[in-house]
């Protein structure tokens, strides 16, 4: 995992990859999930491949982050409340997190955290 | 039903020509970017470490063992064939010529591309069908720069490397044969060697290494690029791209032998 996430930064901004790799560590620490970077993706739940999946979006250059249909691509997940704050805790540069989901799972978004448009 | 026929053919040809032009046009790309220091990135560099370790490194043990039985019996052959047309005069220059120009390169190549070959064919195949090569493509990741230049840079380091190798396996191997055959001891042997080797062999074994080494990566890749969209093409690419590369092997072979003979 650490590996994944490090990539991006190893390709666009030329780190070392010990020091891309620490930054991945870092942003894995925020969310509690230090000990999956060294883990293969059979290793991992849908849910720590899905905030690796963040983390690396977060690495890249682009403002806006587009994230399709949450309930889907985490299994079992019975409220999106606990995802949203560890959005929060890794959105350090304040980019613009775009939640695409069906009308249907429109009352898991209800609260502070998230603006719904239709 | 002629028209169809004669459609049929000029389909077939054009289509032929159409992938050569295409193969040519990603060796082209593949060969510009070598040359470009910015591919050289920190994960590229990461990558080709852990594909030399994983082609030429973990491969050592069986490797050793398959060049001292392999090289053995084929030098032992040489030597004894050498014996019975009385050619010992000329038995510096035969088991040079054999050893470094001809069986050491090729017999690493084949196993090269029987072990990794097939696992990059197969990596890049699987890549593709489960889309993780367009993921790459997304984040702005060079598919080539990232993926495909460490696979081709490590199979001209390891085919070169192993083949120097079995090459001096295989001289070793060579004495104890002469030992026998011919009662030769180690300084004559010694000598025999040294007059014969010649600045030219040392050249067509590099550029024999670093000829196969390209096309066994390089295929096996494009192989694995050109795979459809199902886990059921895998196989049928990884097939197509193995006789697709032994073809190339024996292409490369019989292109130095004629070169050789001029």
């Amino acid at each position: 995992m650490l590996e994944n996430i490090a990539l991006i930064k190893e390709v666009h901004e030329l780190l070392p990859t010990q020091e891309a790799q620490a930054h991945g560590i870092e942003s894995l620490r925020l969310i509690d999930l230090e000990h999956i970077g060294l883990n293969r993706l059979n290793q991992c739940t849908s849910l720590e491949v899905f905030y690796v999946m963040v983390i690396r979006a977060m690495m890249a250059k682009e403002e806006v982050i587009f994230i399709v249909t949450p309930f889907f691509l985490i299994k079992k997940l019975a409220r999106i409340e606990p995802v949203l704050e560890k959005l929060v805790l890794l959105n350090k540069e304040q980019k613009n997190i775009i939640i695409l989901d069906n009308l249907t799972n429109q009352s898991h978004y209800k609260g502070d955290l998230c603006n719904i448009i239709k | 039903m002629i028209l169809k026929f004669f459609e049929h053919i000029g389909q077939k040809t054009t289509d032929f020509f159409l992938s050569i032009y295409e193969a040519m046009q990603f060796t082209a790309l593949c060969l510009i970017h070598m040359v470009q220091p910015k591919s050289y990135n920190p994960a590229m560099r990461m990558v080709l470490i852990k594909q030399i370790y994983f082609t030429a490194v973990g491969i050592i043990p069986l490797f050793i063992m398959m060049a001292f039985l392999f090289g053995s019996v084929i030098i032992g052959v040489v030597i004894a064939l050498a014996t019975q047309y009385n050619l010992q005069s000329q038995i510096g220059s035969i088991i040079v010529t054999f050893a470094l120009n001809e069986f050491s390169p090729f017999f690493t190549a084949l196993l090269i591309s029987l072990r990794s070959g097939t696992a990059v064919n197969t990596e890049i195949a699987v890549m593709n069908v489960n889309k993780e090569l367009n993921t790459l493509k997304e984040y702005k990741i060079d598919l080539i720069d990232y993926l495909f230049l460490p696979r081709i840079l490590s199979g001209i380091v390891s085919v070169t490397s192993l083949s120097i190798l079995f090459a001096i396996i295989m001289l070793g191997s060579g004495y104890i044969f002469t030992l026998f055959y011919m009662g030769m001891d180690l300084h004559t042997y010694q000598t025999l060697l040294a007059n014969a080797v010649g600045v030219d062999n040392l050249l067509i074994l590099l550029l024999k290494s670093v000829a196969f080494g390209f096309v066994t990566m390089l295929i096996p890749i494009y192989s694995g690029l050109k795979t459809a969209n199902a886990y059921t093409a895998i196989p049928i690419s990884v097939l197509n791209g193995m006789v697709k590369l032994f073809i190339a092997i024996f292409f490369i072979e019989v292109l130095s032998l004629v070169l050789q003979s001029l």
